[in-house]
């Protein structure tokens, strides 16, 4: 990291997102993350965060507005830089994105293929050094016994823990994470949960984390942002928060009921905090 | 366990296999009236054309019967086969197996970047997707005879101008099961792998490539099986082989000796199958799923070879010892099945090099020569032989015709008696299993050879030839869909009371028919690719005038005859294709 640290990690101004023959995925979001922070991204299947998430560190282009993270213009980035950014941020994604035919080791060592060069068939084409480190990576997150297992044996909390190892040999200083329990039992979500958050306190890690458990997020964020059809609708720090504000998110705009409600919850400025 | 269980489907590719890998849910979709009524046209328009190339190429029921009569001759004074030159046999056996080894390893070092440069989803640009494309197109449309007839010419008689066109030819069903791999791969890992800052090509190889592996194991094998059955008939043209020992001797009418090679060409690719059948057991075991059907019924061989692997295997679950300093992965269970495997291969392709007595260096060296002839077909001239073309074709198209419906004839009944689920006793199944393995052990040019040598020249007995390879592996297509039917259909006709013939009549043949048209096309686009080499034995058709072509050197008349053959082969794929999309 460059000495002169930004005070955001993440500057996120006026981003709109329309797919091709899509519907509009994000609508003029702005969004500023200090170095430090945790953030909960929460919203209905289908508002957005993914899409959100996906813009800081470039896997999707914006249709306008800009994306700045750890200092580099995202959407202005050449593809060299883009690389040099992300090997900065951690990205866990919730279908894990392992190979399954590979071993837990070999996935972890490929969160290391951004400081490579040249492509790596096999565990034992990475350095020894890396090999080491992906082995204590696997150690942190309590799967030593599993270092050499195809991937595809692990269970969804296992695998989800790989990647998490994965992310790890990044050394990132931000990490991104799309919903990454949503698809695990209550008891391996916990667990996963629990790995990730020490793992984020011991790292001193910026986190944007996507969730759909509400409770979830209001026992591990310290600020939550609700998205609602690619608008941000709410914005605040969890301290201040009650749990009607949280569920407003959530509320669809039935038509001839609360309508008020629904529209002063996009354009109120008493949901948005400064 | 029976040993028809081993074979594979040879002629079918694992994409364009129309019966087996229909989904579930197309297979459960109602048809509308619409659909139905495509099928009766499709049906109608099919024995009209029939009906039409029957009498074109003057196939008539006495003829049959005297063709039949002839072949009985000519069996009589094949049997019993005579073993006089089996050591010469036995050497150019295994010239035949190491051409299909070289063949195919050529093959697979082409068809890697090009599928790469044809898969969508890890093209370079557009442009390169496109002639990538073209190429797997192309290639897949002149049959490898084709190409070894022209490469004798460019390089000289020998194995050099065999594996050339193997190779070539074999990149056309490489590239594209290897592309359709490659497009298949669940893209999420290489998106967690690109967002750690992998390039392109690193998330390329660390992410997608691993996931198609077992596909392309399974395509090399696979097409290991067709190129040894290529390569047993390319000594016809001098391209190396047992093939030719099969051509002198039917010259010398050393009938018995014949029987004798084509023994030996029996043997050799019933072994080869049994061991592809094995090594794909083995080495996919694990990857079942990603494979899908393809994979075969456990076997004898995969029953032997599963136990190498096993035994190291069970420690994969449980937590391993390694030395936590030098992280290296303990070399048991699936890694050391794969390393020894690898080394097998490796081993295998050199001695393949060595033994025909060809260094890369000369393969390589041929390339620019076979570049030069294929140069020298441009710009093609279709006025000279305007009308033999014409005809040419014209023959080919009826030969292809005629022969897949007595394919059909022949080979549905044989496909019932086949199904494990209608099949009347265990005899009759084994015995109508036995026979398609054997009818399938034996490539269908042979098959020609011998009953244009029985028969006479002309495209009767290419047909008849034809219809008789058809037969074996539409049976077997035809007995794996019937065994795919849904059998609550079945149950209710059973219920009230009606006899098994009845019952075969009023609810397998029903279900199974849109398989079995589909089936048909396809036999019928394969059939099409081989009627066209035909005339190269005296079969009939435009292969005849290619061969005179080429034999006088008049490589523009060649190139005339290549694209008229690359045209209407590749016309009738789309046609077969588009119809089968929308019948099944
Ligand atoms: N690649 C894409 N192409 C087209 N539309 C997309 C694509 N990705 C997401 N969308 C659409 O954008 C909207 C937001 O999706 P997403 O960001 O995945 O929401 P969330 O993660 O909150 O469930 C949805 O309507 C979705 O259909
Ligand atoms: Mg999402």
């Amino acid at each position: 990291m460059a000495m002169t640290l930004p005070d955001n990690v993440v500057q996120v101004t006026e981003l709109s997102k329309k797919f091709p023959n899509g519907p509009l995925a994000l609508d003029r979001v702005s969004l500023e993350v200090p170095k430090g922070q945790l953030l909960s991204l929460i919203g209905l299947s289908g508002s957005g965060k993914s899409t959100l998430l996906r813009h800081l560190n470039g896997l999707i282009q914006p249709t306008s507005g800009t994306v700045n993270v750890l200092d580099t213009n995202v959407v202005a980035a050449g593809r060299r830089e883009l690389r040099a950014l992300r090997r900065e941020v951690g990205f866990v994604f919730q279908a894990f994105g392992l190979v399954g035919r590979l071993t837990a080791l070999e996935n972890v060592l490929s969160g290391s293929l951004g400081r490579l060069n040249g492509p790596r068939f096999g565990t034992l084409m990475y350095p020894k050094t890396l090999r080491r480190e992906a082995l204590e990576n696997l150690d942190r997150v309590g799967l030593g016994d599993q270092v050499f297992q195809r991937s595809d044996t692990l269970s969804g909390g296992q695998q989800q823990r790989v990647a998490i190892a994965r992310t790890l040999m990044q050394r990132p200083s931000l990490l991104l994470a799309d919903e990454p329990v949503a698809s695990l039992d209550p008891e391996s979500a916990a667990q996963v949960m629990d790995v990730l958050f020490r793992i984020v306190v011991e790292d001193q890690l910026t986190v944007i984390c996507t969730l759909h458990q509400v409770e979830l997020a209001l026992g591990w964020a310290q600020r939550i942002v609700g998205l609602r059809d690619g608008q941000v609708v709410l914005d605040r720090a969890v301290d201040n928060l009650d749990q009607e504000a949280v569920m407003d998110v959530y509320r669809r705009v039935e038509p001839g009921q609360k309508v008020s409600e629904g529209q002063d919850l996009t354009g109120s400025p008493s949901t948005r905090v400064s | 366990m029976s040993p028809a269980e081993l074979s594979q489907p040879i002629e079918q590719g694992k994409s364009e296999t129309p019966s087996s890998t229909r989904s579930l849910e197309s297979r459960l979709k109602r048809k509308t009236s619409g659909d139905r009524l495509f099928l009766r046209c499709v049906i109608v328009i099919f024995i009209a054309a029939v009906v039409w190339a029957w009498r074109h190429i003057d196939m008539s029921f006495s003829g049959l019967i005297a063709g039949v009569g002839d072949v009985r001759n000519l069996l009589g004074r094949m049997l019993p086969p005579r073993f006089s030159d089996l050591d010469d046999a036995i050497r150019l056996g295994f010239e035949t197996l190491w051409m299909a080894v070289i063949g195919t390893t050529i093959a697979v070092v082409l068809s890697f970047p090009i599928a790469l440069g044809a898969a969508r989803n890890t093209t370079p640009h557009p442009v390169v997707m496109a002639v990538c494309r073209g190429i797997i197109v192309l290639s897949r449309a002149v049959p490898d005879l084709i190409f070894a007839a022209i490469f004798v010419r460019a390089i000289g008689i020998g194995v050099l101008p065999g594996v050339i066109a193997l190779g070539l030819h074999s990149i056309g069903m490489i590239g594209k099961l290897f592309a359709d791999a490659i497009e298949q791969t669940d893209k999420s890992p290489r998106e967690a792998v690109t967002s750690v800052g992998a390039s392109k090509w690193q998330a390329i190889t660390t992410s997608v490539i691993p996931q198609a592996m077992p596909s392309f194991i399974s395509t090399i094998l696979y097409r290991l099986d067709i190129n040894l059955r290529s390569s047993s008939v390319l000594g016809i043209v001098g391209a190396g082989g047992i093939g030719f020992l099969l051509q002198a001797n039917l010259r010398s009418l050393q009938y018995d000796e014949a029987l004798g090679v084509v023994t030996v060409v029996f043997v050799l690719i019933t072994v080869m199958e049994f061991f592809s059948a094995a090594i794909r057991a083995t080495l996919l075991g694990g990857d079942r799923t990603l494979v899908g059907r393809s994979t075969p019924r456990a076997s004898l061989g995969s029953k032997l070879f599963s136990r190498l692997s096993t035994r190291g295997s069970e420690s994969a679950t449980s937590s391993q010892r390694f030395n936590r300093d030098t992280v290296r992965p303990p070399w048991i269970g699936e890694l050391r099945m794969k390393t020894i495997y690898g080394v097998a291969l490796f081993i295998l392709i050199v001695v393949a090099f060595r033994s025909v007595s060809l260094n890369p260096g000369e393969l390589l060296g041929a390339f620019p020569d076979v570049w030069k002839v294929i140069t020298r077909m441009f710009p093609p001239d279709f006025t000279t032989a305007r009308q033999p073309i014409i005809d040419g074709i014209i023959e080919s198209v009826a030969a292809a015709l005629v022969a897949t419906f007595m394919g059909a004839l022949i080979s549905i009944p044989l496909g019932l008696m086949a199904a494990r689920n209608v099949a009347f006793n265990k005899f009759v199944y084994l015995l109508s299993r036995l026979f398609l393995l054997f009818v399938r052990g034996i490539p269908e040019l042979i098959i020609a050879v011998i009953f244009i040598a029985a028969i006479g020249l002309g495209p009767v007995p290419g047909t008849l030839a034809l219809a008789f390879g058809t037969s074996g592996f539409l049976a077997k297509l035809v007995a794996d869909a019937v065994e795919e039917i849904n059998p609550t259909p079945r149950e209710a006709v059973f219920a009230v009371g009606a006899t098994r013939n009845q019952e075969i009549a009023t609810s397998v043949v029903p279900q199974a028919i849109p398989a079995i048209v589909s089936n048909l096309l396809y036999a019928l686009d394969i059939n099409l690719r081989t009627s066209t080499i035909l005339g190269i034995v005296g079969g009939g058709g435009i292969g005849f005038i290619l061969f005179n072509a080429l034999r006088v050197l008049k490589l523009q008349t060649v190139g005339a005859v290549l694209i008229t053959i690359f045209v209407v082969v590749y016309a009738i794929e789309l046609l077969s294709g588009w119809i089968r999309k929308k019948i099944l």
